[in-house]
C-alpha cells in the first residue's frame, strides 16, 4: 500500500514536471498608481488562459511576470530602449500609441495583423483606435485604453467669485459651443487674482513637465502636426505663435506662474486638488489619481471631487472657434524578438475583454476601448465616464513619426523659454522652426 | 630581458584596465560618432563621416551650450576650491576633535545619494508652502527656476568643496609647526601666517585640486540633470556633457540619437585633453612633482 502511494506521488510529480510553464514578461507603466490594472489585468487574463489550456489539454501553462513603472515616461522609454537593444526586452510592452512609429521603424515590434484577424475579441475594439496603432499599413499594437484631457475648473472658487450655480453648470456647454474662450478664461482668472480668490499665478495651470497636453493649444490655434498626404511632420509658424502667445499672455496676466514648469507632480496635484487653483488642464485619469493618491483621498474621495470640480473641453481661442482635447491611447505591443509571440498574442486576446476593459476604466478613469464595454451596466451608470465621453468627439492625436520625439522636445523648449521670459513668442517660434528644420531636415514641412 | 618581463608583468593589470575602460570607450565613441545610430536605425546604422560634427557646428545652440559649460566649470571651480580652502583653514586651526566633526558634517552631502541630495534642494527651493526658502523669506517662488545658475553652482560646489577641504587639511597639517612658530616669533599676525606661510606651501595641492576638479566638472552633469534638466527655457543651464546625454539617452517621446551624442562626447574628450595639456604646461607640473621644498619628518 505504502509503495503504491509513493509510486502515485512520483508519477504525479513526474507529470507535473513534464508540464511546461512558459513565462511571459510584460512591462507596463502608469505612471499613476490608479492604472496598475494595465499589469494586473494581464495576470488575471493569464489565469483565464490557463483554464482554457487545461480544457484543451495543452502540455503547457502560461505565467506572466509583470513590472509596473510608477516613476515617469522618460525613465520607462530609456529602460525599454536599452532592453530592446540588448535583446532582453519583455515579450509584451505597453506604451503610448505614438511610440509605435519609432519602435516599428527600429524593428523592435512584431506586426500583429495576423493575430488580430485570428481572434474574435479584437473585433470589438472601437475602429478608430486601430488607426492609432497603424503605421506604414500594418497594425503594431492592441489598444489598451484611451482618454481625453479636460480642463478642470474649481466650482467652489467660481462660486466665491460670485458665479451662480446655473452659470457654473453651464460652463462646459459654453466652452463646447465656443462661447467661452481662452480670452474669457483670462478675464475670469484675472478677476480671481484681483479679488484674492486665488494667489497670483494660481488661476490657470497646465502640466508642470513636457508632454502631449501642450499640443492642445497648437490644435486650438488651427495647427496641424502631420501632412496626411506624405506623412511629413508639419510645423505651422502661425499656430505655434498663437499658442506661445496664449501661454505668454497667461503668465503676463498672472494666471500662470512662470515657475510652473519644473514644479514636482506631487506638489502640482496637491495644490490643484486641494482647491488652490481655479482652472487646470489635465487628463481624465487625473480624476482617479486625485481621488486615490492626493489631497481628496483623505477628504471624501470622489464625493469631494464632484462637489468641488467640474470639467470641460479646452476652450477655443476665439469666439466661435473650435474647442479641443487630445487623446493618447495606450497599446500593448509584442517585441519582435519574443520567442512566444503566438502565446503573447493569445494572452492579449484574452485581456481584450469587456470585463478587464471595464475594470481598468472604472479604476483609472481612462476610457474603454471595446464597444461591448460601453454597454455594461457599471460603465453606463458611471457618471464620470459618461460625462467625459463627448470629449472624444473633439479629440486630436499626436502624429506617428520617428521624428516626433525631437519635435515634441523642441516645441516644449519653446514653451519653457516663453514662460520663463527668456524669449518672446516670436523669437521662440523662430528658434523652434530653425532647430526642427535642422534636425528633421526633409521630414518636416514648415508652414 | 628578464628585467623587462618583470616590468611588463607589473604594468599589465594597470594597462589592461586603461585599455578596457579608457582607450576602448574612446575608440568606440569615435566610431559611433561617425554613424547615424539612433533608436530607429539601431539594426541598420550607416556611416555619416563628419556629418554629426557638421550638425554640431551648425546648430544654433552650440555656442550657448559651450558658454554654459565654461560658466559652469569656472564658477563651480572657484566655489569648490575657495570653499574647500576656507573650510580647511578654519578647521585646521580648530581643536582637532571639533575640526574633524565639522569636516565630517561637510562630507554628508558627498555620501548622500545624488537623487536624495537633489530632493533636499527641491524641498528647500519649492514654492510655498512646500519650500523652506519660500516659507522663510515670505517670497514664494521656485528658487531653482528663478535662479537656476546659483542653485546649480551651489549644489555642485557644496559637494565639491569637501574634496578640496580634505586634501588641503592634510596639506596644512603636513606643514611643520616650526615654520608657523617662527612666523609668530617674527611678529606675523594669523592672517600674515596664512598668507605668507600656509598658502605658498599649499600651491601644489591647490593646483592639483583645480586641475582634477576642472576635468571632473567638464564631464559631470547629474546634479544639473536632476535640478534643472538643462532648463528653464532654451538650454539655459544645459552643459556639454548633459547635452550629449540628452541626445543619446533621454527623449520624452522616444527616438534617441546615439551617433550625435557620441560626437558630442568625442568633442568633450578633445576638450579634456587640451585642458589637461594646458594645466600641465602653465602650472609646470614637472617642477611641482620634483623634490619637496619642505622636509616632512
Amino acid at each position: 500500500m505504502k509503495g503504491r502511494v509513493v509510486l502515485a506521488i512520483l508519477i504525479f510529480l513526474g507529470l507535473a514536471q513534464a508540464q511546461e510553464v512558459i513565462t511571459l514578461q510584460a512591462w507596463t507603466i502608469g505612471p499613476e498608481e490608479a492604472s496598475r490594472t494595465r499589469a494586473t489585468n494581464l495576470v488575471a487574463a493569464a489565469e483565464e488562459l490557463n483554464k482554457a489550456l487545461v480544457a484543451e489539454k495543452a502540455p503547457y501553462r502560461v505565467k506572466v511576470e509583470t513590472s509596473f513603472e510608477t516613476t515617469n515616461w522618460d525613465n520607462y522609454h530609456r529602460r525599454l530602449l536599452l532592453a530592446f537593444q540588448s535583446n532582453k526586452a519583455p515579450d509584451i510592452v505597453q506604451s503610448a500609441h505614438v511610440d509605435v512609429g519609432t519602435y516599428a521603424d527600429g524593428g523592435y515590434l512584431a506586426p500583429l495583423d495576423n493575430y488580430i484577424n485570428e481572434y474574435a475579441q479584437f473585433k470589438n475594439v472601437i475602429p478608430t483606435l486601430w488607426n492609432a496603432v497603424t503605421y506604414k499599413g500594418k497594425r503594431w499594437g492592441i489598444p489598451q485604453d484611451t482618454e481625453a484631457r479636460p480642463l478642470y475648473f474649481n466650482k467652489t472658487l467660481l462660486a466665491k467669485l460670485g458665479w451662480s450655480q446655473a452659470q457654473i453648470d453651464a460652463l462646459p456647454q459654453q466652452i463646447r459651443d465656443g462661447k467661452f474662450t481662452w480670452q474669457d478664461l483670462i478675464k475670469v482668472g484675472q478677476e480671481a487674482v484681483q479679488k484674492g480668490v486665488v494667489k497670483p499665478g494660481y488661476a490657470y495651470w497646465h502640466r508642470p513637465v513636457n508632454g502631449a497636453d501642450f499640443f492642445e493649444y497648437y490644435y486650438a490655434c488651427g495647427g496641424s502636426l502631420q501632412d496626411s498626404q506624405n506623412g511629413k511632420l508639419v510645423f505651422s509658424k502661425a499656430a505655434s505663435l498663437c499658442a506661445y502667445q496664449l501661454l505668454a499672455d497667461l503668465v503676463k496676466a498672472n494666471l500662470t506662474s512662470k515657475n510652473l514648469l519644473g514644479m514636482s507632480w506631487d506638489n502640482w496635484h496637491n495644490a490643484v486638488s486641494s482647491g488652490e487653483v481655479l482652472f487646470a488642464s489635465a487628463g481624465t485619469w487625473t480624476w482617479a489619481q486625485w481621488a486615490t493618491q492626493y489631497y481628496p483621498k483623505d477628504h471624501g474621495g470622489y464625493d469631494y471631487l464632484w462637489k468641488n470640480f467640474g470639467f470641460a473641453l479646452q476652450p477655443a481661442i476665439k469666439p466661435g472657434g473650435k474647442p479641443v482635447t487630445l487623446s493618447q491611447p495606450q497599446a500593448y505591443m509584442i517585441w519582435s524578438g519574443s520567442k512566444h509571440a503566438d502565446l503573447a498574442a493569445r494572452l492579449l486576446a484574452m485581456v481584450t475583454q469587456a470585463s478587464f476593459d471595464e475594470k481598468h476604466a472604472l479604476q483609472s478613469a481612462h476610457l474603454p476601448v471595446l464597444r461591448t464595454t460601453y454597454a455594461l451596466p457599471e460603465i453606463k451608470s458611471n457618471e464620470f465616464l459618461q460625462d467625459v465621453a463627448y470629449l472624444l468627439d473633439f479629440t486630436t492625436f499626436q502624429p506617428m513619426s520617428p521624428g516626433w520625439g525631437q519635435y515634441g522636445d523642441s516645441f516644449f523648449r519653446g514653451i519653457s523659454a516663453v514662460e520663463s521670459g527668456q524669449l518672446s513668442p516670436q523669437d521662440a517660434v523662430g528658434f523652434v522652426a530653425q532647430e526642427l528644420s535642422q534636425k528633421l531636415k526633409g521630414d518636416l514641412e514648415v508652414q | 630581458m628578464r628585467r623587462w618581463s618583470v616590468a611588463a608583468l607589473f604594468l599589465l593589470p594597470g594597462s589592461l584596465l586603461i585599455v578596457l575602460f579608457f582607450l576602448l570607450p574612446v575608440v568606440l565613441t569615435l566610431v559611433l560618432s561617425a554613424t547615424n545610430l539612433s533608436t530607429t536605425t539601431f539594426s541598420h546604422p550607416s556611416w555619416v563621416g563628419w556629418g554629426n560634427y557638421q550638425e554640431l557646428l551648425q546648430a544654433r545652440f552650440t555656442p550657448l551650450i559651450l558658454k554654459n559649460t565654461l560658466k559652469y566649470v569656472i564658477l563651480t571651480l572657484f566655489f569648490n576650491v575657495g570653499m574647500g580652502l576656507l573650510l580647511a583653514l578654519i578647521t585646521a586651526f580648530l581643536p582637532v576633535r571639533l575640526g574633524d566633526a565639522f569636516r565630517a558634517l561637510w562630507l554628508l552631502p558627498r555620501i548622500t545619494a545624488s537623487v536624495v541630495y537633489v530632493l533636499i534642494w527641491q524641498g528647500l527651493a519649492a514654492v510655498a508652502p512646500y519650500g523652506l526658502l519660500s516659507d522663510l523669506t515670505g517670497n514664494s517662488q521656485n528658487w531653482i527656476q528663478q535662479s537656476p545658475w546659483a542653485v546649480v553652482v551651489l549644489a555642485n560646489g557644496v559637494i565639491g568643496a569637501s574634496f578640496g577641504m580634505l586634501l588641503f587639511t592634510s596639506a596644512i597639517r603636513a606643514i611643520p609647526s616650526d615654520l608657523l612658530h617662527a612666523a609668530a616669533v617674527d611678529g606675523a599676525t594669523t592672517w600674515q601666517s596664512i598668507y605668507r606661510v600656509v598658502l605658498p606651501l599649499l600651491r601644489w595641492p591647490i593646483l592639483f585640486v583645480s586641475a582634477y576638479q576642472t576635468l571632473s566638472l567638464l564631464t559631470s552633469f547629474e546634479y544639473i540633470l536632476l535640478l534643472t534638466n538643462g532648463g528653464p527655457g532654451f538650454y539655459s543651464t544645459e552643459v556639454w556633457s548633459l547635452s550629449a546625454y540628452h541626445q543619446a539617452f533621454s527623449n520624452y517621446f522616444g527616438n534617441a540619437q546615439f551617433g550625435l551624442g557620441s560626437a558630442m562626447a568625442a568633442v568633450l574628450v578633445v576638450i579634456g585633453v587640451v585642458v589637461s595639456l594646458i594645466y600641465l604646461r602653465v602650472f609646470n607640473f614637472k617642477e611641482l612633482l620634483g623634490e619637496p621644498k619642505v622636509e616632512v619628518n
